[in-house]
């Protein structure tokens, strides 16, 4: 394990899968405050745990619904494993090993009758072409990058419209580039051809589509990133972290090397400088939502997983929880919000799919980084109870303001008076030391509110808006038509762009 | 025992061990106890007659048809759901039920309805009934239905019934049997020689019951196998009450138990076809005698109530023992004692204790757990509660007790182990069944408003907002709980597994869950004297009479190696391993298939292939670089599962090790140097030649497992295509590799294949040698040439004249 530089008063020691999980000193680490909401949460989304077979480790690194409804799961142990009954009422599933000895499984899908596997070494085209139930042909669609650190993850996305895929290359060490495009994303064209798509990445986490189809990947904390984020990613982009211009002379299609960003500045600043830089879409601020976050994965199951459709669902590694993200484009730039969803899980979260009966699959395992749940590894299940939880839906951007939307139906006195909306803004430090405070923190005025006829959205006005800040939502004072207080009262929204009056928000 | 009637009830007996006397329900959850004349209900209990009373009223669900007002009793009985059981039911056994229900099932909750008919009448209306049920019922649940497993079943079946916990309340059907489960699990377990541990004697003041003891005497002739899988699968979703919880059965589980219960049995007709007229009759009875009141079927209401509990006249109607327009219940004196003993009394007015004690009894839980003064494990059953972990004595079998077990576990914990089935004791074979939050959803915030810790909580400063010195005590007690835990200190680890790493010696509970499950406050009091939560635990008390045995590490101050513990434990899976915890690095072993394995290592680089063939011989293949560049016999590999950086691979013995640089390249002439391999140094760690491979025209394509799974790797190297593969063969009579490079080329081409390096020495033309291994190669041109600056060192290349189409060379490693 690699010690971490000091930062100020945090001596940290780091490590990985962008994690950091801070501080793992001999000792070990508190891992730090529960959102306290775990026994009210089991009441709309109760966690099914899937049993394994004895003496069978399933460390989940990626998940991939197949046609016929199973679910895949491929491990770190780098083996491939097909599951049925994953949404059965009382789940017994049945665990096919389909394919084995590959290498830290961070990337699973399945097109047309094979998979697709995103291991450390390469992207592999896995198939079982004499159809006896086990993989036995291993294609290696790509291997363009360099592999000379364990701490080199590699994490695969699904395939774009255009059939690319796309892996996000995580640095040697957590903090430096020795091997090739390490801090790259690298693009996988159908035919196997790997181009350089994107630079800065840290300690990538996961990464795929968005609800609008935007490409997004989860960066953790660490240098140039004092929180874990959500980054959206186009071509050319640059994340943050400098290590990885090493490589550009190796990677004409980038373009010119990006400026060298100013450590101790704020990124709203360097963006202007740095004109590849893309600042965070949605910043989870660390501890508070999270301390690792995971794989992520879309809600498109039509309502049967309750009433948060097409929103972003991901995982933290650190404290076996679960969150929610939207996002949404203005003036071109991505931006969004994140809001609390589930804890108590009882492993470190690595990633998360929707199974075909609309259930959220979870899995995960505490080896090697400080992690709350109390089992080495497991698979969970998550369904909606059927009860319908008060909680904020989506925040979007106003230019004045913000919109929220809830799940029930507001109560008017508590949702039409200004102190029930209490906001924070702050932001983070841009700078090369290992995490980092939030800075430049203040109140918030909210200056009028709007209620929706049916209750189920609230239009504030805030005194000001200021691009590079993340706003934090308390809206513990809010009731719900029938006199429920918010299942979760906080929300965070970043914001990199503010509309216009006359509105350019999109899409 | 014989055979005789007490009041209308037999006495009978289970086969084998118990004798079960007096009034048994097996779908509520009581059961009458030693005597008919004098136990209302069986089990070690503390309810007062009135309570029993009580429970007797929420069992017989008697305000279904009386009303209660807003009286109703916790977790009332639910009668069963008909629209989903009565398919998986015998045919003959429902109208019989129907008909008499006590006759078909002595001791059922189910009351006689038509008490006042003639024999025929009640056939008539029993036919009907079951007519209209049947065309009311869906079909088999799919989910819950498995296949009879065949031979084997049976026993398994058996096994499984006397260890999960079905004697818990059913009784034993046979004598103890030696469990799988109390096998010693390993030959190397030391100091595992003794005897039996004593037996868990039910040590508690509550009355002296006998044994809870449900009987199942009519399940074989109820259920056909698979209905009664289906059942047991998950029970809940017919008999949503709990009274039979989920035991946490697999589908073949479940059928195992099924096919042992039903015996020769298990085969059942299916029900006619409905019958419209009786369907139509049957809806009619179902309506007049007012069935709705319990079972929600085809729609139909129940009646309005007749009059309240709580005014009725207890000589009268169904206390009265006679015959006529109510349901009739085979109740014994002493119950009907009971139940006019609570009506007198009025509606209960239970303290948060009363309520624990009556939920307690009325699911049995007291059939396996003591709380305060009453509950325990029978006597007559205590043999067949078992562990996979003898040495943990009767911890490691019997359930934990319940006393303070509301300042014992955290909430979210208590509501896992009561709802999602979540356990951390997995060497006890008797399972933690599962109830229903509609059942026990009241109890944890009972639990937690009735046990007060003796002890205050623990409180760890938050991270967030500790002061420095806070911080600084923080590290002290944490490395100090650290020692304590470890093989060191108080050595917790012996029996206790960490984070997921068995224990030496017992493998008792993973004590890093400690603080995610447990109250600070209570775990302060339970490790200051073990003894005094549980008599016969084995877990040592580190401070007798206060005075810690461990007296250097925190000067042997009590309170502080305790607060030490609990501030390290609350590190929770975080924690790093104390001394004495051992690396896991697993073994891989090769059966009658190879075994293709990719992951770091010293032998192959990052992308290393390890491959193990059934012969007992292996190598390892650079897959970039294209190369064959280790072997060695023996066992196959491990594999480090330690930490961040798992999966890297290490030969299970010593390897004979190869170059790692590309084997195929296109000289520009014979004196050309080959090139290597770029080297990192701690110094200059990054890669000065990023794509040394591919510059040599090398390019990975993966590999595909044929025969045997042996895997045949394919790459490129120029414009050639390479099938490389590789199977174990002999020479001279030992064991070596024979491998096979398959060549495909659409135009001829010349290059360069370095077959080995180091102090080479030439046995003949084709056979070379060096340090352990002897390499046979084709006949082709070689160069044995001197590597420079590397003195006494050579390398042989073969020149290779590649022919368009497809062309094979082979060569034989020989491990010496």
């Amino acid at each position: 394990m690699n010690r971490c530089r000091t930062n100020g008063t945090q001596v940290l020691f780091c490590l990985l899968l962008g994690v950091v999980f801070g501080a793992t000193s001999a000792i070990g680490e508190e891992v730090g405050e529960r959102w306290g909401t775990e026994v009210r949460e089991r009441e709309y989304y109760p966690i099914v745990s899937l049993p394994m077979p004895a003496d069978t480790v399933i460390e989940a690194g990626a998940f991939a619904v197949l046609p016929d409804g199973r679910t895949a799961v491929g491990t770190r142990h780098g083996e491939i494993y097909l599951i049925s009954g994953v949404d059965d009422e009382k789940p017994v599933p049945e665990y096919q090993l389909f394919a084995t000895g590959l290498d830290e499984i961070f990337g699973l899908t399945w097109k047309d009758g094979v998979f697709y596997v995103t291991q450390s070494c390469e992207l592999t085209r896995v198939s079982d072409t004499d159809k006896d139930g086990r993989a036995d042909r291993f294609d290696t669609v790509s291997d363009a990058w360099g592999y000379a650190n364990y701490h080199e993850y590699a994490f695969g996305s699904e395939f774009d419209a255009e059939g690319n895929q796309f892996v996000t290359l995580g640095l040697s060490e957590s903090y430096y580039s020795h091997a090739l495009y390490r801090g790259f994303v690298m693009k996988v064209s159908p035919d196997g051809k790997t181009t350089a798509f994107a630079s800065g990445l840290r300690s990538p986490g996961g990464v795929g589509l968005d609800e609008h189809g935007a490409l997004f990947y989860i960066e953790s904390q660490g240098p140039w990133n004092c929180s874990c984020s959500l980054k959206a990613i186009s071509s050319g982009s640059f994340h943050g972290h400098p290590a990885s211009f090493e490589w550009y002379p190796y990677a004409p299609e980038l373009g010119p090397v990006p400026e060298q960003p100013k450590s101790g500045s704020r990124i709203v600043q360097e963006k202007q400088r740095v004109s590849q830089l893309v600042p965070y879409a949605v910043v989870f601020p660390y501890i508070r939502m999270g301390r690792s976050i995971t794989g992520f994965s879309v809600n498109r199951t039509g309502g049967k997983f309750g009433p948060f459709e097409n929103q972003l669902f991901l995982g933290d590694y650190t404290l076996s929880v679960l969150m929610r993200a939207t996002t949404e484009q203005v003036n071109g730039v991505w931006q969004g919000a994140c809001y609390p969803f589930r804890e108590g899980l009882s492993t470190g979260v690595l990633n998360v799919e929707f199974t075909a009966g609309g259930h959220l699959l979870a899995g995960g395992t505490n080896r090697g980084w400080p992690v709350r749940g109390i089992k080495p590894f497991a698979l969970e299940r998550l369904q909606w109870s059927g009860r319908m939880p008060f909680e904020i839906n989506r925040i979007t951007i106003e230019p004045d303001g913000f919109r929220l939307t809830f799940t029930k139906p507001v109560d008017a006195v508590t949702a039409g008076a200004l102190e029930t909306y209490s906001l924070t803004s702050f932001t983070h430090p841009y700078h090369g030391a290992y995490g980092g405070p939030e800075v430049d923190r203040s109140a918030i005025a909210v200056k009028s509110v709007s209620l929706a006829e049916d209750g189920m959205s609230a239009t504030i006005v805030v005194d000001r808006l200021v691009q590079g800040f993340v706003y934090e939502f308390d809206l513990g004072r809010l009731r719900s038509g029938d006199g429920e207080e918010l299942l979760h009262r906080n929300a965070y929204y970043t914001v990199n762009e503010i509309p216009s009056a006359l509105g350019s928000q999109s899409p | 025992m014989g055979h005789k009637r007490v009041q209308g009830i037999s006495l009978f007996r289970l086969l084998g061990m118990v004798t079960i006397v007096g009034l048994m329900w097996l779908s509520g959850g009581l059961s009458a106890a030693a005597s008919p004349d004098d136990l209302v209900l069986s089990g070690q209990h503390s309810l007062t007659l009135a309570q029993q009373g009580d429970l007797l009223i929420a069992e017989l669900r008697c305000a279904a048809c009386h009303g209660a007002g807003d009286e109703r009793p916790d977790a009332e009985k639910v009668a069963p759901n008909l629209t989903l059981s009565v398919r998986g039911l015998s045919p003959e056994y429902l109208k019989k039920f129907l008909a008499d229900p006590a006759a078909a099932h002595p001791g059922t909750t189910m009351p006689n309805l038509a008490g006042g008919k003639t024999e025929a009448e009640r056939a008539e209306i029993a036919e009907s009934l079951s007519h209209f049920l049947v065309s009311q019922s869906t079909a088999v649940n799919p989910e819950g239905s498995a296949e009879s497993d065949a031979t084997g079943a049976v026993s398994e079946g058996r096994q499984l019934y006397h260890t999960v916990g079905c004697v818990a309340c059913h009784g034993a059907r046979e004598p103890q049997v030696e469990s799988s489960l109390t096998a010693k699990p390993e030959a190397d377990r030391e100091d595992d020689e003794e005897e039996d541990a004593p037996p868990a004697v039910v040590e508690t003041s509550a009355s002296s019951g006998r044994p809870i003891a449900f009987s199942l005497g009519h399940v074989a002739a109820k259920y056909s196998a698979s209905g009664l899988s289906e059942f047991l699968f998950q029970p809940l979703r017919i008999r949503s009450s709990g009274r039979m919880p989920d035991m946490k059965l697999t589908r073949t589980e479940s059928r195992a138990i099924a096919d042992y219960l039903c015996g020769e049995q298990g085969q059942k007709p299916e029900h006619p076809e409905p019958d419209a007229a009786l369907v139509a009759r049957g809806r009619q009875y179902f309506r007049e005698l007012n069935c709705a009141a319990c079972h929600a079927v085809g729609g139909i209401s129940a009646a309005a109530p007749v009059v309240s509990l709580w005014q009725a006249d207890t000589g009268r109607g169904c206390l009265s023992g006679v015959s006529g327009r109510h349901p009739e219940f085979l109740l014994t004196e002493p119950q009907k004692d009971a139940i006019r003993s609570a009506l007198k009394r009025g509606p209960a007015k239970d303290t948060d204790q009363d309520r624990i004690a009556k939920t307690l009894t009325a699911f049995s839980c007291i059939a396996c757990h003591v709380r305060d003064n009453f509950g325990g494990v029978a006597q007559e059953y205590n043999d067949y509660f078992v562990t996979s972990e003898k040495n943990l004595g009767d911890d490691g079998r019997i359930p934990p007790p319940l006393t303070l077990v509301g300042a014992k576990l955290q909430p979210a914990w208590l509501k896992k182990v009561l709802f999602d089935g979540e356990s951390v004791r997995p060497y006890m074979a008797t399972r933690m069944p599962q109830y229903g939050v509609s059942n026990l959803g009241h109890l944890p915030e009972i639990l937690a408003r009735t046990d007060i810790p003796e002890r205050p909580a623990l409180s760890i400063p938050s991270p967030e907002s500790r002061s420095e010195s806070e911080r600084e005590r923080e590290k002290m007690l944490r490395t100090a709980g650290r020692e304590l835990l470890g093989d060191k200190g108080l050595n917790c680890i012996a029996c206790h597994n960490f984070n997921g790493k068995p224990a030496p010696v017992n493998r008792g509970i993973d004590i890093m869950t400690s603080s995610q499950r447990l109250q600070s406050g209570w775990f302060s009091s339970f490790v200051r004297n073990p003894g005094t939560f549980r008599p016969r635990i084995i877990m040592p008390n580190a401070w007798p009479g206060g005075i810690a045995v461990h007296q250097t590490i925190l000067e042997g101050n009590t309170d502080l190696q305790i607060e030490a513990i609990w501030y390290y434990l609350s590190l929770g899976t975080s924690a790093a391993d104390p001394s004495g915890i051992r690396r896991i690095n697993t073994k891989l072993e090769v059966g009658d298939e190879a075994r293709t394995y990719r992951g770091r290592s010293r032998v192959a680089g990052y992308r290393g292939i390890a491959v193990g063939l059934p012969e007992k011989i292996s190598y390892a293949f650079n897959a970039e670089t294209g190369t064959l560049s280790s072997i060695w016999t023996g066992e196959f590999i491990s594999v480090d599962r330690n930490g961040q950086g798992s999966g890297g691979f290490n030969p299970s013995a010593d390897p004979i090790m190869l170059a790692q640089d590309v084997s195929f390249v296109r000289l520009a002439n014979s004196d050309a140097p080959w090139p290597l391999l770029p080297v990192m140094t701690k110094d200059a760690k990054v890669n000065p030649d990023p794509l040394y491979p591919k510059n040599q025209g090398y390019q990975f394509r993966g590999y595909s497992l044929e025969s045997l799974m042996i895997p045949t790797f394919r790459y490129q190297t120029g414009a050639i295509e390479v099938e490389d593969r590789t199977v174990a063969g002999k020479a001279s009579d030992r064991l070596c590799l024979t491998r096979t490079l398959r060549l495909t080329t659409q135009d001829p081409q010349e290059l360069w294949f370095r077959a080995l390096t180091g102090e080479i020495t030439a046995e003949s033309e084709q056979v070379y040698r060096v340090g352990r291994l002897r390499l046979r190669i084709p006949a082709v041109r070689t160069k044995l040439r001197p590597v420079q600056g590397n003195a006494g060192s050579s390398e042989l290349l073969l020149h290779l004249e590649v022919p368009r189409g497809s062309s094979t060379m082979e060569m034989i490693y020989e491990p010496l």
